[in-house]
């Protein structure tokens, strides 16, 4: 039984938060781009850019200016994030070329994109670095001591050494939720999910509100690829996602399409994935426990998805003109 | 008309696949390479040498399969993106089947590793399904969650259960050869006498030829049986065919299983036709690379033949670049998924174009009532 | 009154195969209540849109308060002080009262952070200033059709709308929900208000109207003042001919009990039934009606009696036989016809061919089959034969059957119900969308079903349709059958009366 109290360590609690980061971070994208009625499926594609070039950014940075490096030394990791946001928005312009403009069924569009980012990955992964699979190592964000908790000692394994992208994950979470509630974008974005036609008529441009949804979503599925890459494993390697993108999903069908759920349910997902690498000492096969989040996500779908209420107009392409 | 129209249908993969070399061409001529070189040396490498040409035909087989696979669940309606782990399903079963049992006569053994293998992929699928039809979960997450657990069970029945004994201590991690009795049958001999020589010709097997029956009698199938018709109902108004007394679930039960079932045999190419083994680095991907031909294909069971056919030639190209061009294979993956975008874009314009056309013909000019049609939402 | 508000002139619409709007002049004056009358498919609706900017016109102009104006989006209307109410109603079910009304113009402070107590309190104000009663912060979904009609008129009132463009606002109300909008209505003009009202009902017309453009065919027949003009006037120049306002129905003796309806339950969203404890029976040769305001119970009613809904309690009884239980497929075969409410939903597949939609549910008839495979030949020739019957208007039965028009359509339903000859029909809002040619020739296939011994239950909102074809009429409200009256007991007021819930329980014959 020595194993059953590893299952609920102060240790297991502070690196499931860390891994329950680029969930949640791909989930608050899933649900801006399904709130304005856009499916994303392709989140999963632009994790892997954003591993890739949150990797490559940072690694740049660290060679073409190393002395400013140097001193600031979270100007190299910094860099790497804003290169996979930048590959997540270019992503995310596809998708929403495709699907928006063109009205392709948006399952199709996103599986084409999670075919196209592999390929991509690997591909200039050897063009830069002479090989397919990995990169070199890159360096984190200096981690932070969050004042005032830090000074308790039960928390603190979870409040000391915490990634600034944690943090910013968190005020995420509540930025979203209060756009989504309170601000006039959220309205209208939400409107554009529910019924779009009805946006239109009040002179509510559709298409610009799915745009910016599923643009959103691109750059937090980047971003999540970008803390996988840079401060989970430090550096880039092939299948890293392991299906995040995918389980971003669920979560957010899980968290009924709102931010603050999302983060519940990823959290969920996170402490499985934490158990995942952790406890290997469990009378398990250790393949097993690898897919041990994926086993709870096809539970949590089959268990919870019919309780949620999905928008209105959820996956359904927009269209002006009469048919 | 129709003839114009017939022509377009035609045009439109085409200027689609134009679109999706140009596309990366673009990469290409980022990388400082020439794209016309490269895509010459492509064609080149494929179409002049006897062994490209039987290579691709070897790998347009698998595709075939997956093709066919993905295009049933798209005819009602379902994502399959779970082909990927049921061939996995499919190649361990048909392994198992293979090696496990000894001295059967191949009529009985062959049969018998085709079976285990669309019936563990059956068996695999039906997570999936029931939780769909019963639950509602949505098939795409919960296929692709079944992928990874297909690979992780895959490894573990590799790895740590069915390991062949005599590989123990050597780095290959497979399991023990099949039985001569449980392999596809080359078409090595039946090339032969036309002077058809190498390993290459000898990799071609049975399940090329039984690949494109199965297209051809599902095509058939689709189009002519009452079955068929059931599932065009439901594919275009699954609510008017509950009316009618289709039973929606079981039709589409019915063709994921179908779908499953074919799926079960996209490994068995490379495991009971060329390997005799399954070992953890057996091709993967090509349940991925379905999807893209059913697309191309248009969910068309002998579209199917001629998309297998141009993913099975960039597939033996992206060698031939990686070789001669010194351009990294992986361009050809990407100049498939450019194509796949290229395809969809151009066949929901297409669909658009044919609709308004429809709409001009169809009414006869006399009545003045469409006016009802045309303002109405 | 004689003051310019809109003048249209020589606009036309075009789309594909089809005209439908023919150099329409339209004039209106501020302050009028201006009635659009004509079939479905005159061209009004599209006529509205071109005005709401929605369309454009591909010729004609158009010009607000005496200046030429392009009229390219529906927001550029607003600015024009045009509004309009939709008939269907655009509004979003999650959202509050307060939040439709704003959506597209909302009040915010810094970083678009919306004024939420600002806009309930305009919204409050509007309902006084006007005289509606609505709460603002109440769920639409949750509220009535009447109720929502006027959160979308408010909509167009809290965007400084000096003009309204209502599209068949009567077609979902019940008559004393009616006669509130026109209250409604009068206080808006009486306020300066301008009202562009668009109807076929021509009683309702004649009631509120100033001014009625009469349209036919997409072309403007004439402007008349409602004062002085009789509803036979307006018929005869919608039609272009004089009008059958009644059809004949002769007596029929009802003949055995063939649709027998027993204590019926079936399950609705969360713990509510949505049909309660429903009894009737239908004989042979008799036309059963049922009214009801739409969304009380009666689209369940007929799933559950056609085999799509799961009964929970009591009994269906087709021919005497117990049915309760059995599938769609097995109801079918035992002779029981559906012409569904909305056959876009539930009637036809827009994607197929019209000959695939006409074997829909009979596709597995001997005649229709070799074993497994289908009897192409066999089919062809069947489909040849109801294409000629019905005068169904298509130029190849290999078409998809979304190129038909609505009354064609409607019709490959028609004609497919019938085929086989059924014994039950059970016919929900059967001439829906329908123009007047198409709207009798369904109501006489009605009759004539009757009169070839088969039961019909007719369901429509309709009450014209229901008082000119039922021998009884049941009413539907909340799920239960309130009411119950024989042919010519009741008028259409009273049943209103009984179908918003008013109708005093002591009169009811339910059960």
């Amino acid at each position: 039984m020595e194993y059953m109290t590893s299952l609920f360590s102060v240790a297991l609690l502070a690196s499931a938060i860390r891994v329950t980061m680029p969930i949640l971070l791909a989930s608050l994208g899933a649900v801006h781009a399904e709130r304005g009625g856009v499916v994303n499926i392709g989140l999963e594609g632009i994790m892997i850019m954003g591993t890739f070039f949150g990797a490559v950014g940072a690694y740049a940075f660290d060679t073409r200016f190393p002395s400013l490096a140097q001193t600031w030394p979270n100007l190299a990791p910094l860099a790497g994030v804003l290169a996979a946001v930048a590959a997540g928005l270019l992503f995310g312009l596809i998708h929403a070329l495709v699907t928006i403009t063109f009205r392709v069924d948006q399952i199709i569009s996103g599986v084409a994109l999670n075919l196209l980012a592999g390929g991509l990955a690997r591909f200039l992964n050897i063009l830069l670095f002479e090989k397919a699979t990995q990169s070199p190592g890159v360096r984190g964000f200096t981690p932070i001591d969050i004042p005032l908790l830090r000074d308790l000692p039960a928390l603190r394994p979870l409040v000391t050494g915490v990634s600034p992208m944690i943090i910013t994950g968190v005020v995420l979470v509540a930025v979203s939720q209060w756009v989504l509630r309170r601000t006039r974008f959220g309205l209208r974005l939400r409107a554009v999910g529910e019924y779009p036609l009805a946006a239109d008529t009040l002179g509510v441009n559709v298409y610009h509100l799915r745009y910016a949804g599923v643009l959103l979503s691109g750059a937090l599925a980047g971003m999540a690829g970008a803390y996988l890459a840079i401060e989970q494993a430090r550096l880039y390697f092939e299948g890293m996602t392991q299906g995040r993108g995918f389980i971003a999903l669920a979560a957010m069908i899980f968290g009924n399409w709102w931010p603050v759920g999302a983060l519940g349910a990823s959290a969920l997902f996170g402490y499985f994935d934490a158990l995942s690498l952790r406890v290997v000492r469990l009378p398990v096969p250790y393949q097993f426990i690898n897919v041990l989040p994926h086993i709870v996500t096809i539970l949590v779908l089959a268990g919870f998805v019919r309780r949620a209420r999905m928008p209105a107009a959820d996956g359904v392409p927009y269209t002006k003109e009469e048919e | 008309m129709k003839h114009r129209l017939l022509v377009l249908q035609m045009a439109t993969p085409v200027l689609a696949i134009l679109f999706g070399m140009l596309s990366a061409s673009v990469i290409i001529l980022a990388i400082g390479r020439n794209p016309l070189d490269v895509y010459a040396v492509m064609v080149r490498f494929n179409l002049t040498r006897t062994d490209s040409l039987f290579s691709i035909l070897f790998k347009t087989t698998p595709l075939i399969f997956a093709g066919l696979a993905v295009a049933l669940s798209f005819r009602v309606s379902l994502f399959n993106i779970g082909v990927e782990g049921q061939y996995y399903i499919g190649a361990f079963c048909a392994a198992l089947v293979g090696f496990s049992l000894r001295g059967l006569p191949a009529v009985l053994h062959l049969p018998l590793a085709l079976l285990a293998a669309a019936g563990g992929a059956m068996v695999w699928a039906l997570v999936p399904i029931v939780l769909k039809l019963r639950r509602g979960a949505h098939e795409v997450i919960t296929t692709i969650m079944m992928n990874y657990i297909a690979s992780a069970l895959l490894l573990y029945l590799i790895n740590d259960v069915f390991r062949d004994p005599t590989q123990i201590g050597t780095p290959r991690v497979r399991t023990p050869l099949v039985a001569a009795a449980a392999r596809v049958p080359s078409l090595g001999p039946l090339l032969a006498p036309l002077g058809l020589h190498g390993s290459d010709v000898e990799k071609l097997n049975l399940l090329l030829p039984v690949g494109i029956v199965i297209a051809v009698v599902l095509a058939y199938f689709l189009s002519r049986t009452r079955f068929g018709y059931e599932v065009r109902a439901v594919a275009f108004n699954p609510l008017a065919a509950e009316a009618a007394g289709i039973p929606n679930a079981r039709v589409q039960f019915g063709m994921f299983m179908l779908s499953a079932g074919i799926a079960g045999l996209v490994g068995l190419n490379d495991i009971l036709g060329f390997f005799g083994y399954l070992d953890i680095d057996f091709p993967k991907g090509l349940g991925f690379l379905g999807i893209s031909v059913a697309l191309l294909a248009k969910n068309n069971p002998l579209g199917v033949i001629p998309a297998a056919l141009l993913f099975g030639f960039l597939d033996r190209g992206a060698a031939g670049v990686q070789f001669f061009a010194r351009v990294p294979k992986e361009i050809i993956v990407i100049l498939q998924a450019l194509i796949i975008l290229a395809i969809v874009v151009a066949y929901e314009l297409l669909t658009r174009y044919v609709r308004t056309q429809r709409k001009r013909e169809a009414e006869l000019p006399v009545t003045a009532t469409p006016a009802a049609e045309a303002t109405g939402r | 009154m004689s003051d310019l508000f809109i003048e249209l002139q020589g606009i036309t619409k075009r789309f594909p195969g089809v005209v439908a709007n023919d150099r329409v002049d339209l004039t209106v004056h501020r302050g009028e209540i201006h009635a659009i009358v004509g079939e479905n498919g005159a061209g009004k609706s599209t006529l509205m849109r071109v005005l709401y900017g929605l369309y454009q016109p591909d010729e004609g102009t158009i010009a607000v308060k005496g200046h030429a104006v392009t009229i390219e989006s529906p927001r550029r209307a607003l600015e024009l002080g045009i509004g309009m109410v939709h008939q269907h109603f655009m509004l979003i079910p999650v959202f509050t009262v307060a939040e439709n009304v704003i959506l597209g113009s909302e009040p915010v402070w810094g970083f678009g952070r919306l004024r939420m107590r600002e806009a309930q309190q305009r919204v409050a104000e509007l309902c006084r200033q006007y005289g509606f009663v609505l709460d603002p912060t109440a769920e639409v979904g949750s509220l009535s059709v009447g109720e929502q009609q006027r959160v979308e008129i408010i909509k167009v009132l809290y965007r400084g709308a000096e003009l309204l463009i209502l599209d068949e606002p009567t077609a979902v109300l019940v008559p004393q929900e009616v006669d509130e909008l026109f209250n409604n209505l009068r206080q808006l003009v009486a306020q300066g208000k301008t009202v562009i009202f668009i109807s076929h009902k021509l009683d309702e017309v004649l009631a509120i109207s100033d001014q009625i453009t009469v349209l036919r065919r997409g072309r403007v027949v004439g402007t008349v003042p409602a004062a002085g003009t009789t509803k036979a006037q307006l018929a005869e120049m919608m039609v272009g001919r004089p009008v059958l306002v009644e059809l004949a129905h002769p007596p029929v003796e009802p003949g055995p009990v063939r649709l027998d309806v027993r204590q019926v339950r079936v399950p609705g969203r969360g713990t509510r039934p949505a049909v309660r404890d429903v009894s009737f029976a239908v004989g042979a040769g008799e036309i059963y009606g049922i009214a009801g305001v739409e969304g009380n119970g009666q689209t369940e009613l007929v799933e559950a009696l056609v085999g799509l809904r799961r009964i929970t309690g009591g009994q269906l009884l087709i021919d005497g036989r117990d049915v309760t239980h059995a599938t769609a497929r097995a109801i079918r075969l035992m002779g029981v016809a559906h012409i569904p409410e909305d056959r876009h939903r539930r009637g036809i597949a827009l994607p197929m061919a019209v000959w695939e939609n006409m074997i829909l549910g009979h596709h597995t008839r001997e005649e229709f089959t070799h074993g497994a495979l289908l009897n192409r030949p066999g089919i062809r020739g069947f489909v040849r034969r109801r294409v000629g019957d019905y005068d169904i208007r298509v130029a190849d039965v290999e078409a998809p059957v979304l190129a038909l028009s609505g009354g064609n359509q409607q019709k490959v339903v028609v004609a497919r119900e019938f085929s086989f000859a059924p014994q039950v029909l059970v016919a929900a809002q059967p001439t829906r969308g329908l123009d007047i040619g198409a709207t009798e020739f369904v109501m006489r296939q009605l009759l004539a079903a009757r009169s070839s011994g088969m039961a019909v239950l007719l369901v429509s909102a309709n009450l014209e349709e229901i008082l000119s074809l039922s021998d009884r009429v049941g009413v539907m409200y909340g799920g239960a059958l309130v009411a119950e009256f024989a042919r010519g007991e009741v008028s259409a007021a009273e049943l209103g009366l009984y179908m918003t819930g008013a109708g005093r329980t002591g009169e009811a014959r339910a059960g």
